[in-house]
């Protein structure tokens, strides 16, 4: 085969190559001094080429192995036989290796940028750190000592950037702040590493006492809280999360503090990131505590299957084993998810009332151990009752009352002598919290003590008729409705006057979490008026007859009882 | 400088060289797993060492090492190589070695 093509300056080309033989490029040579010299070769012919020419020709040939070139001879140089050498080839097959699915699964890009600014602080605290926990960071130690020679300035580098050091340093340094801040067991470790168990050193109090405030001048300044829970593992722990700075855009909109109720840490324990705003734009993330990232580790994605509108609400429901999560948006529509596979709804619902008319939910409340009815309440002010499967999948009744948006709700969930699950109450813009009973559509009781928008509201987990409310003058109140109806049992304004947007009650029953709009969680201990007496549950169901005959005689005219 | 006979051929010895090559790859992550921070600290210590060795043994040759590690992670990996040379003299060895966590080759 012939090939002529003209270089510039390459002497060698190989142009292409098959398995069985080898084709390429020889060109003739070229010396400086512009002499042609004729190249011999078994097979195949060459032209040799006039010297005064630039360019050269170059052409194919077929047996690699005798192909000779002989050099000009004039330079000195020795004879080379100038040959291609086999090809090498390196395999590697691919293997099916699946974690998370991989379309949730969020990328995952190098966040060594967030860890550097912990090097900052590295400096006077890696020396202690590194004496006090021996046994922890073993393997970390190891490793370094293995190369028992001066690190040089690079390494040194690389280490503080590994990320076995960025894992062993965060850790250290939560533990020696809460060393600093008080005595206490310092060790445990809330990612589940080593399971010790400890106890609580909760401290009683009177009514309604003051316990204390979280908040970081760093990520929780001029945030909203958008929501708050307790941790069911570890009654100390709860998170916060917040809503997008609007002071600082170029920090992430939406994040999620773990704060720690045990220890007087003032910083949080860990912190997440978000990409939109937590809480909202229709999507879901979910963080894993044990793998130590600030980016969520999966990610539902935007999708018509899933939420087009703000997310408002999720639940988590179901045994610690075979459990789903739930989650409504302000569309109207219930998806239902399990967390091993979070790119598409394991079903999802339309929640039209009527036919016709799609619900914007604002809340969402399931009441205790029922995994398949459930209350939502809306923007319109209507309060839903709602099924997930069954002959009356989708809306089925509903509740009027309120006048403006309901902003939450909340579902009895105390278990005692009676059971009360079929209640739940609910609070509005309308400066109301209303009592309802899953068999009435009209409210049992409204309680008009507020004088702004009351934001939410939450019964307590251990005493039947206890609940908390908050409201936008920087008001929680705590109702007794074994006490009195009218009025809260216990009030507090919370110095600052923000208005406060979440409360939540912690899984013990003690202690109550606010959150406000200015970013800030203020615990309060509820002292003697939390602790649930055994007659507390008569007593209450008897306050319940007592409103209902109340509620008969008075306004509330026309309301149905429901078919339960 | 080192001095070698320019006046006599000597063919690259390929054995010679791989079983230099495995032994600095051994040296430098063997009984390790695939670490990212470390990977470049790997490849450039072995490409190092591994010319060193091989330079030492005092061949009049200039080499050329390439170092890949690959983390074992259920991807494939294909690649050839070849070179135009002076095939009485001139030889080239490749050196496979792997782990649980990685593949490398010299």
């Amino acid at each position: 085969m012939y090939l002529k093509r003209p270089t510039a300056v390459q002497p060698l080309q190989l142009l292409t190559w098959d398995t069985c033989y080898f084709h390429y490029l020889v060109p003739t040579p070229m010396s400086p001094s512009s002499q042609s010299v004729s190249t011999t070769s078994d097979a195949g012919s060459q032209e040799s080429v006039d010297g005064g020419t630039v360019g050269r020709t170059l052409q194919w040939d077929t047996d690699p192995s005798a192909l000779q070139l002989q050099a000009d001879s004039e330079l000195g140089r020795r004879m080379h036989r100038l040959g291609a050498s086999k090809i090498v080839q390196i395999d590697f097959v691919p293997k099916e290796l699946v974690t998370y699915t991989k379309e949730t699964q969020t990328p995952s890009a190098a966040h060594q940028s967030e860890e550097e600014e912990e090097d900052e602080e590295s400096s006077e605290l890696k020396a202690s750190p590194q004496t006090d926990q021996p046994e922890e960071e073993g393997e970390a130690e190891d490793s370094k000592e293995a190369h028992p020679r001066e690190l040089t300035e690079e390494e040194r580098e690389q280490i503080l950037h590994s990320e076995d050091f960025l894992v062993f340093f965060e850790r250290s340094v939560s533990v020696v702040e809460r060393a600093l801040a008080e005595e206490g067991d310092i060790f445990f470790d809330y990612s589940g590493r080593d399971l010790e168990d400890k106890e609580g050193d909760m401290q009683g109090g009177s009514n309604l006492s003051f316990n204390r405030v979280f908040h970081d001048d760093h990520w929780s300044k001029h945030r909203v809280v958008t929501c708050l829970d307790w941790s069911p593992q570890y009654p100390e722990l709860m998170v916060a999360s917040y809503n997008s700075n609007e002071d600082a855009p170029h920090e992430p909109d939406g994040i999620a503090l773990v704060w720690n109720m045990k220890f007087k840490k003032t910083t949080p324990e860990y912190t997440f990131h978000c990409q939109s705003s937590v809480m909202s734009v229709g999507q879901i993330v979910l963080w894993d505590n044990r793998s130590h990232r600030r980016t969520p580790v999966q990610r539902t994605p935007l999708s018509a299957a899933a939420h087009t509108h703000p997310v408002y609400c999720v639940n988590v429901v179901g045994t610690q084993n075979a459990n789903n999560l739930i989650t409504v948006s302000t569309d109207g529509k219930m998806c239902s998810w399990s967390l091993d596979m979070l790119s598409q709804p394991q079903e999802s619902m339309e929640l039209v009332y009527n036919k016709s008319k799609p619900v914007a939910v604002t809340g969402m409340a399931f009441p205790a151990g029922d995994v398949n009815n459930y209350v939502v309440g809306s923007e319109e002010g209507m309060v839903y009752s709602a099924s997930r499967h069954g002959s009356k999948a989708g809306i089925a009744e509903m509740f009027e009352g309120h006048q403006g948006p309901v902003t939450g709700i909340s579902c009895h969930n105390a278990v005692g002598t009676v059971d009360f699950s079929h209640l739940f109450i609910t609070s509005s813009f309308d400066w109301t919290v209303k009592l309802w009973s899953i068999k009435h559509n009209k409210p049992l009781y409204s309680f008009e003590d507020n004088a702004d928008y009351v934001y939410d509201v939450s019964w307590s987990p251990v005493h039947p008729a206890l609940f908390a409310s908050v409201d936008g003058m920087g008001r929680l109140d705590l109702w007794n409705l074994n006490n009195d109806t009218e009025v809260p049992t216990a009030s507090v304004t919370i110095e600052g006057a923000c208005a406060l947007n979440r409360v939540r009650w912690a899984s013990g029953g003690r202690e109550v979490a606010v959150g406000d709009s200015e970013g800030r969680v203020w615990i309060y201990d509820v002292g003697e008026l939390a602790v649930p007496h055994p007659e507390d549950w008569s007593h209450f169901a008897r306050t319940l007859v007592e409103i209902r005959a109340n509620r008969g005689d008075g306004e509330e005219e026309g309301a149905v009882e429901l078919p339960a | 400088m080192e001095e070698y006979n320019s006046g006599e051929e000597v063919s690259f010895n390929a054995d010679e060289a791989s079983v230099s090559v495995k032994e600095c790859i051994e040296v430098i992550i063997g009984g390790l797993d695939y670490n990212q921070n470390k990977v470049n600290q790997w490849t450039a210590s072995i490409v190092e060492h591994s010319l060193t060795q091989l330079v030492k043994q005092g061949r009049p040759f200039k080499f050329i090492v390439n170092c890949a590690i690959m983390q074992k992670s259920g991807a494939g990996l294909h690649t050839a190589n070849s070179c135009y040379w002076d095939t009485a003299t001139d030889g080239s060895c490749t050196v496979r070695w792997e782990n649980r966590t990685m593949y490398c080759v010299v």
